[in-house]
């Protein structure tokens, strides 16, 4: 356990730091709604004017934009792209911080396998990530009731924001896996912000990609306009994403059971 | 019983030569020396030993188990301080020792009290920030790291860079009172006169083969020592000329420089008719060593 408290410990600040970024992202735009939903009129001409390429980019869908949850979705993608980045940041860093840092000659030379050590430093950070989406639902539900007046359908509310912690276990994973192949990561961020925005930008050119898309990032990866119209999460993504994170984490077990730790000069 | 035992233990990184066939033994109870200058393998040797890196081929035990597969029961014995110690800077020193004891099944109160007597012998400031201390405080640290858990086995890599020569006795006579109390000692190093005062029995690594493992009483019985004058005259090379045991003798404008090994008093009764600006006599560097003993 004196793992896990540690890593806790090393993220506090920075958990905090990015729980407070999506608090206030989604309270900050989800207080814009009444402005949208007033002039009902006005908006649908703008954005239909809009070709419809650019408005699936923004994740603007016309017929449900005016509703609470249509409105959302809409947000949503900004509240996807901060939860990724943090995410692929505990994800590249939780490991490969030892090996920057020169402390994995302090952390292996105790009496403990590479293995525990692996699935502490794990279970470490999804602690961060589900105490960082408790937190963020939260603050969502309570920001979707209070602009809304309780005229809203709650549970595909929920249903959407849980998404967030799906899209941030596979970019988590994704991080864990970059930190295991790649030579010494310096810096991790070099490597986390590169890895979201590239699939964030294959995320937007799905006028070009088509449906296929899904499989290509994890952005696209659960349909939210599946989600308001049939009120579920696709079991078929799930099964996906599930069988994904395991072979992955697999490999990661594997490569850095194998790794020479090499001298610290 | 022997504590540690390697047997052709070998490690290549990629093509790169890091260790071949590395057979020696250390027994339960000795300071073993691990002599050998730069780059010849020590460091590998050790990171072996630790479960850091994986052998090529080959294999080693310590305590009479697999460092592979007994790994971590292993180390639950073992205290380690490398050359650089690396901690999170974050922390302060208390909370980082705390850390480390409690990856030990120790009693934490027994740990406590070492943790507390180890800095107050070295004169540790435990409340402080790792990232404020100095190089030498940072090794402190790694001593007291290495030590809190009372380990079975202590295994030093180029232990005392940073420390100051008083640390550094003090250092030495807690390893040798760890000795007393059972502790085996690995200790590598390059600097022979370290050696020398600390272990009973050495082996000389170069190049990645151990090309001799002896006991220092016998390696001090042919002890060479580098004598460098600085004379007022030119010396007339017919001097040194009925002396034995001078070797790589070179003269030049205004110093003589070479190496002897035999009776002091002989060498220092013949020095004593030149006129002598300076003399300095010392323990000649491994390198030296390498070339003279072992041709």
């Amino acid at each position: 356990m004196n793992i896990f408290w540690h890593e806790l410990k090393q993220y506090r600040r920075s958990t905090i730091v990015w729980v407070l970024s999506l608090c206030f992202i989604v309270l900050f735009f989800l207080s814009l709604f009444p402005v949208f939903s007033k002039d009902v009129e006005t908006v649908r001409k703008i954005f239909e004017s809009y070709p419809v390429a650019v408005r699936d980019a923004l994740n603007v869908q016309i017929d449900i934009f005016f509703t609470l949850n249509g409105f959302y979705l809409f947000i949503f993608t900004y509240i996807l792209l901060t939860g990724s980045i943090q995410a692929a940041n505990l994800g590249v860093g939780i490991i490969s911080k030892e090996a920057a840092g020169k402390t994995f000659d302090f952390l292996l030379t105790k009496p403990i396998t590479r293995t525990q050590l692996i699935t502490r430093k794990i279970a470490a950070a999804l602690t961060l990530l589900i105490v960082t989406n408790i937190v963020y639902l939260a603050a969502a539900v309570f920001t979707a009731n209070t602009v809304s007046h309780g005229d809203f359908e709650m549970n595909i509310f929920i249903l959407i924001s849980l998404t967030l912690i799906l899209v941030q276990l596979m970019f988590f994973t994704i991080g864990l896996f970059l930190s295991a192949v790649l030579p010494k990561i310096k810096s991790v961020v070099t490597v986390s912000l590169p890895l979201v925005f590239a699939f964030f930008i294959i995320g937007m050119l799905d006028s070009i990609f088509g449906n296929k898309v899904r499989y290509l990032t994890p952005f696209k990866f659960y349909d939210p306009a599946y989600i308001i119209k049939n009120g579920t999460i696709e079991f078929k993504f799930l099964l996906i994403e599930a069988i994904f994170i395991v072979i992955v984490t697999v490999a990661v077990y594997y490569l850095f059971n194998k790794k020479d730790i090499s001298a610290a000069d | 019983m022997n504590v540690i035992e390697t047997k052709k233990l070998t490690k290549y990184y990629g093509n790169a030569r890091g260790i071949i066939d590395v057979t020696m033994s250390i027994e339960e109870g000795e300071i073993f020396g691990f002599i050998g200058p730069n780059g010849a393998g020590k460091s590998t040797t050790i990171r072996t030993l630790l479960g850091l890196i994986y052998p090529t081929s080959g294999s080693a035990t310590i305590f009479g188990k697999d460092i592979i597969e007994a790994g971590p029961e292993i180390r639950q014995e073992i205290g380690y301080l490398p050359s650089e110690v690396f901690y999170y800077d974050d922390m302060k020193v208390i909370d980082l020792l705390n850390y480390s004891a409690s990856f030990y099944k120790k009693n934490p109160q027994v740990i406590n009290k070492r943790i507390g007597e180890l800095a107050d012998l070295l004169d540790l400031e435990l409340r402080k920030k790792i990232d404020d201390l100095s190089y030498g405080n940072k090794k402190k640290v790694g001593i007291v790291q290495g030590l809190l858990h009372k380990p079975k086995l202590i295994i030093l890599d180029e232990p005392t860079g940073g420390l100051d020569p008083l640390i550094q006795q003090k250092f030495f006579s807690l390893l040798k009172e760890e000795n007393e109390k059972g502790a085996s000692v690995l200790f590598s190093s390059h600097i022979l006169s370290e050696v020398q005062r600390l272990c009973d029995r050495v082996a000389i690594i170069k190049e990645g083969k151990i090309i001799r493992v002896q006991k220092i009483s016998e390696l001090l019985e042919n002890n060479y020592k580098r004598f460098k004058l600085d004379t007022a005259t030119k010396v007339d090379k017919k001097f040194f000329a009925n002396i034995k045991g001078i070797k790589d003798l070179s003269i030049s404008d205004r110093s003589v420089n070479f190496l002897y090994r035999g009776q002091i008093n002989d060498i220092t009764q013949k020095i004593a008719n030149l006129d002598l600006n300076n003399i300095l006599i010392e323990d000649p560097n491994l390198e030296e060593i390498f070339l003279h003993y072992y041709q």
